[in-house]
């Protein structure tokens, strides 16, 4: 068969399903995700800018904010340090009930978070299965540290569950190769290992801190929701709506969106660099 | 007890490894002499991988003693034995340059920053990495990447070097550069090396001599001349090169197989009634009288050409054997024979042969068979 003979280009008819189609899909998606998103920076701009500050600068604002990103920060250092360890262990060792623990440990995933937060003041709270040992001063239930270790609770299974798979597939013969040039297991930890985890790493931390600083559920539950002393940035926005001071609440949620936003874009365009050799 | 022998750089002695209830590796004993290079050679699951990794401290033997220069490591972990692996995918640290990944075994051993500079330059000049020295190794072609495994291998003086298939992920051209390349390098740096692979023709080339594996057994261990030429079982005949294999008996030092009868040479002590197996090359075969022969030819009997196919250098014939039906006997030849004496198949020819070794066969009675083997 000869291609040229006629020189006509071949067209396809017009495709009405191709426009249709597209067209659904953005009508579907934009009212459910992009709408909600930008009607929070219409109405909390509306005002102008001076007034989205002074709601922002409130001090029991500024206070939630810095809450939400510490309790984050050491749940995120929690997460990453001992996540390294476990998946670390789990990945090179085999031993009975290897499996359960991996299950066990990626079980709060599937937990929602007012029964993770229910759960954890029925062991650490004042009465609970614990708690009631600790005497008072030591009580951690409606403190900062009750956000962390439920923060913890919620986000472990995100580090884990980044880093876990990097170092099960990562060849074992760089680490055996590290042994028999004379380093320690630390060495080649440290010099091998955690370099090719650069990425794992990184995502694992974003992910968790991007979850712990939106975490509510939980959150509600063991910190007490004390304006000034336990309340984060999530529960400034539900307690401030309730009350009706919806600009307070709307200054708020236009610094986590940003955030989230921050750390969608690493997550998603930074990927390569992360995973790059 | 064991023996040490002078001069030895690497003893295997009497190792032994199970894995379950299964004998990987049963009562492995050989030496690499300073500067030499023994290339294990088997089938996969044979047994040559674990043997590596016993050496270089990774595995650890259930039975027997690995022993470099003369001491004793077989307790050592894999950080204190000073061998050198090459590893099958190279592994090369990915986040490490040329330059650190070579320099990586002396920085561990904290030498002087100056010492290593020089070393890694030493080792670069050496493998002619000189304009990749700060490349990431995903930067580099395979050839490229062994060559920069090797001097970081290197780097530290190893007491041994351990090849784990080097050849196995590149073309088959660079392959055969490679091999050349690196016989050379080895010969020049003086070390002891073992290498392992399933290559015959590897073996062949890089080896000063071969150690054939089989189901964790060393079923030989000679230079690669002698294992071609004197296979001392049938696997290895079989393994190594092609052979034609035809079961029979001793019969006052004769083998015998229904008319086949060919003189034992002197030196073969085989008992009367034993049974036996003679092994053939293909080159080994003639299809032809003994005219103009210089070698020692023996007639075996007469056959019928039942194909004749062009292979490259050579011509391959299978000729059947006149009292069998089932089987065939392969032959090849030189283009300068098939050019002087044409064959056809349905040809009628006496075949001989001019080398060929006969082999004790513990596992059967007497039988007359013909088997023809191929690698």
């Amino acid at each position: 068969m000869s291609a040229n003979v006629s020189g006509v280009k071949h067209t396809r008819g017009f495709d009405v399903i191709k426009p249709l189609s597209i067209g659904v899909m953005v009508a579907v998606m934009l009212p459910l995700v992009l709408l909600p998103l930008a009607s929070i920076f219409i109405f909390g701009t509306s005002k102008g800018l001076p007034s989205f500050w002074h709601a922002l600068v409130e001090p029991e604002a500024i206070f939630a904010l810095k809450l939400s990103f510490v309790t984050s920060f050491w749940a995120t250092l929690f997460n990453i340090i001992f996540g390294l360890f476990a998946a670390y262990i789990l990945s090179r060792y085999t031993f009975w009930g290897r499996n359960a623990i991996i299950v066990i440990i990626s079980i709060p995933t599937a937990i929602p978070t007012a029964v993770a937060g229910f759960a954890l003041l029925l062991l650490w709270g004042p009465y609970g299965l614990l708690g009631r040992f600790l005497p008072l001063d030591m009580q951690i239930m409606f403190t900062p540290y009750a956000i962390i270790l439920a923060n913890i609770f919620v986000t472990f299974p995100l580090a884990f569950g980044v880093i876990m798979p990097v170092l099960e597939t990562m060849s074992r013969s760089l680490e055996e190769a590290s042994a028999t040039m004379g380093a320690s297991r630390w060495q080649t930890f440290w010099h091998v290992t955690l370099p090719s985890l650069r990425g794992a790493i990184v995502g694992g931390a974003l992910l968790t801190f991007a979850r712990a600083v939106g975490e509510f559920g939980s959150t509600i539950l063991v910190s007490g929701n004390l304006a000034g002393r336990t309340q984060t940035a999530p529960l400034y926005i539900f307690s401030k709506f309730n009350e009706g001071q919806v600009e307070a609440a709307n200054a708020v949620a236009i610094v986590l969106a940003l955030f989230s936003f921050v750390i969608f874009s690493v997550l998603f365009f930074a990927r390569d660099w992360l995973e790059a050799d | 007890m064991f023996e040490i022998h002078e001069g030895a750089a690497v003893q295997i002695v009497a190792v032994s490894k199970h894995f379950g209830g299964a004998t990987v590796l049963d009562n492995i004993n050989f030496d690499v002499a300073q500067g030499e290079i023994v290339v294990l050679l088997g089938a996969s699951g044979s047994g040559k991988t674990t043997i590596l990794r016993i050496i270089a401290g990774l595995e650890m033997p259930d039975l027997g003693r690995i022993l470099l220069h003369g001491k004793d490591v077989t307790q050592l972990p894999a950080r204190e034995r000073g061998a050198g692996v090459i590893f099958q995918n190279y592994a090369l640290f990915p986040k490490m340059t040329v330059a650190k990944n070579i320099g990586y075994g002396l920085r561990l051993r904290r030498r002087p920053r100056k010492d290593i500079r020089a070393k890694i330059d030493e080792l670069i000049e050496l493998v002619h990495l000189e304009e990749h020295r700060d490349k990431y190794p995903s930067q580099l072609s395979g050839g490229k990447q062994q060559r920069v495994a090797i001097a970081r291998a290197l780097a530290y003086e190893p007491e041994v070097l351990l090849f784990d298939e080097p050849f196995g992920a590149l073309d088959a051209q660079i392959r055969t550069r490679l091999r050349k390349e690196i016989r050379e390098l080895l010969k020049k740096i003086n070390v002891p090396s073992i290498f392992i692979t399933h290559d015959q023709e590897e073996a062949l080339e890089l080896a000063d001599r071969i150690a054939v594996l089989h189901e964790g057994v060393i079923e030989q261990i000679a230079t690669p001349f002698e294992v071609y030429m004197q296979p001392s079982t049938e696997y290895v005949a079989t393994f190594l090169g092609a052979a034609n294999i035809i079961t029979g008996y001793i019969d006052h030092r004769c083998f015998r197989c229904e008319d086949i009868s060919v003189d034992l040479e002197d030196d073969m002590r085989i008992p009367n009634g034993q049974a036996a197996k003679l092994v053939v090359r293909p080159e080994d075969v003639f299809l032809r009288k003994a005219e103009n022969l210089t070698q020692k030819y023996q007639p075996l009997t007469d056959g019928i050409i039942d194909e004749v196919s062009f292979v490259g250098a050579f011509e391959r014939i299978a000729v059947r054997l006149a009292f069998i039906h089932d089987e065939r006997l392969i032959v090849t030849r030189p283009k300068t024979e098939t050019a002087v004496f044409p064959l056809s198949v349905g040809q009628k020819v006496p075949v001989g042969v001019v080398r060929f070794r006969v082999l004790p066969d513990n596992t059967r009675e007497p039988v007359a068979r013909v088997s023809a083997a191929r690698k």
